[in-house]
């Protein structure tokens, strides 16, 4: 293989897959390279959250992580949380919400209230904006969004009671 | 970003094989939040990385020893530390430190190893670890010895570390009676870099104060114990002073005027920032925390 390259193997939305990679290609990059555009690089410095993905079920910035540290982990990206063309109580609050203008922040934010979701159940409006203080919308949506989470709590809360 | 090749070591000791005390492009990578910005920017072209990533598993423990001290692995990501009971019991300082540190993404993925070792000194943690008494286990081909992260910086950006060494652990020693607190403060926006963080620690209980240790980050080049101040707190915890204290700080800090403020403007935090932070420690509610309730 040619110098400065490298295959990966992972797992890419539940699924097995390899690629080559250049050692100098970041986490974005590779999900590009399988057409998946949810995760983009905005501010490249970890600040903006805009290209957040989930590696071993840990939110991360791709615009910071080193494609080869992809080798062997469990990635994924925005596009798994559809389930048979359902969306995720999440994304669905952010649309009744109307938590979004141009959207290009929008997968990074849901991704990173799944996360918050999942270690807390109900949280604060304290916890909500510590939480999501390294994600930025600059259409401002914030209200919108800290009222989706809000009303995304309850749908989980709803649908596990069913 | 020039090209690399990526060396994925399975134990410390290939690591350390891998490294190599005379090339400065050749460096070990942890989580890669520093390094990354680094190599997009430029400043950084490596040659070779030599990822600490296939280390975690044996590197990632954080235990506590028989005589009250934790031992934390190098590769422990800063959320892991964060979350630790054991953390949040035995130094509680830390982990409250960890909330306002950067962001969760970056807390994910970023190790204790590598933040110790990137010594920019706008980092949050060091100053706190100082005030700790805390030490890092450093290896090498040539063995292992302990720095205190006290001695570990040597200027901006930069540590006593040799190219060659790594850190193995973080060691923070049993607190006793030790009360401690951090402010930084931020003079743009609340996640810009500070510009200033103390961080301090009062050894012995009520008013009768054994050991203080005060010590300044991000004003400075490198973080800084603040020692005439220090010596003050022999006398008490009176109002006055702790005022003396917090003058004779403004006074001995080496501060620096960058972008975050003048020289002068950061005196003044300074000044007002030492009190705050002894207030909280010594469990009187500081100027800020009431501000912020
Ligand atoms: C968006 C963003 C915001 C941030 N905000 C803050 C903040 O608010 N407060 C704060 O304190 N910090 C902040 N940081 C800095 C962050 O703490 C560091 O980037 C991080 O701790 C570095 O850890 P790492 O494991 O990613 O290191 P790497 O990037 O992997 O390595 C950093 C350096 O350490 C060396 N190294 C790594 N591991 C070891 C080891 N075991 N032994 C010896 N050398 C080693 C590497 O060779 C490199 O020189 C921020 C960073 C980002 C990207
Ligand atoms: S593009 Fe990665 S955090 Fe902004
Ligand atoms: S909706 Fe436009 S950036 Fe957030």
């Amino acid at each position: 293989m040619a110098a400065g390259r490298k295959t990966i193997r992972f797992t890419l939305n539940g699924k097995p897959v390899e690629t080559e990679i250049a050692n100098h290609h970041n986490a974005v990059e590779v999900l590009e390279a399988f057409g998946l555009f949810g995760a983009r690089e905005s501010c490249a410095q970890g600040l903006c959250g805009c290209c957040t993905l989930l590696v071993d079920g840990k939110a991360v910035s791709g615009c910071l992580y080193l494609a080869a540290f992809l080798d062997g982990a469990v990635v994924t990206s925005v596009e798994h949380l559809e389930r048979d063309g359902a969306l995720s109580p999440v994304q669905e609050a952010f649309i009744e919400e109307g938590a979004f203008q141009c959207g290009f922040c929008t997968p990074g934010f849901v991704l990173m209230v799944e996360q918050l979701l999942d270690r807390c159940a109900a949280p604060s409006e304290d916890e909500i904006r510590h939480y999501l203080s390294g994600n930025l919308c600059r259409c401002a949506t914030y209200p919108q969004i800290i009222q989706a989470v809000q009303r995304a709590a309850e749908k989980r809360k709803a649908s596990a009671a069913a | 970003m020039m090209s690399f090749e990526i060396a994925e070591p399975q134990t410390l000791s290939e690591a350390l094989a891998l490294l190599d005390p005379e090339d400065p492009s050749v460096r070990a990578i942890a989580g890669g939040t520093a390094l990354m910005l680094m190599m997009k920017s430029g400043v950084f072209r490596p040659t070779r990385l030599v990822s600490l990533r296939k280390l975690a598993d044996a590197h990632t423990r954080i235990d506590a020893r028989a005589n009250g001290e934790l031992a934390i692995g190098a590769l422990t990501p800063l959320a892991a530390l964060e979350d630790a009971p054991m953390v949040r019991s035995r130094a509680p300082v830390i982990a409250e430190t960890l909330r306002t540190l950067s962001n969760v993404r970056v807390r994910n993925v970023a190790t204790v190893g590598g933040h110790l070792a990137h010594a920019d000194p706008h980092m949050d943690l060091p100053p706190v670890l100082i005030a700790l008494r805390a030490r890092v286990a450093v290896a090498s081909r040539r063995g292992t010895r302990e720095v205190a992260v006290e001695d570990l910086f040597a200027g901006y950006y930069e540590t006593v570390l040799a190219r060659d060494e790594l850190i193995s652990a973080l060691i923070v020693p049993a607190q006793g009676e030790r009360r401690a607190a951090y402010f930084k403060c931020t003079t743009r926006a609340a996640d810009d870099w500070p510009a200033l963080g103390v961080a301090v620690a009062v050894d012995g209980a009520g008013s009768a104060i054994r050991e203080a240790r005060i010590v300044l980050s991000a004003a400075t080049s490198k973080p800084a114990r603040l020692r005439a101040a220090e010596a003050i707190l022999g006398e008490g915890t009176a109002d006055a002073v702790l005022a003396r204290a917090a003058e004779a700080a403004a006074e001995e800090a080496d501060v620096m005027a960058d972008g975050h403020g003048s020289a002068a403007y950061k005196r003044q935090l300074v000044r007002v920032y030492v009190q705050r932070a002894l207030r909280r420690a010594l469990g009187a509610p500081g100027v800020n925390e009431r501000a912020q309730r």
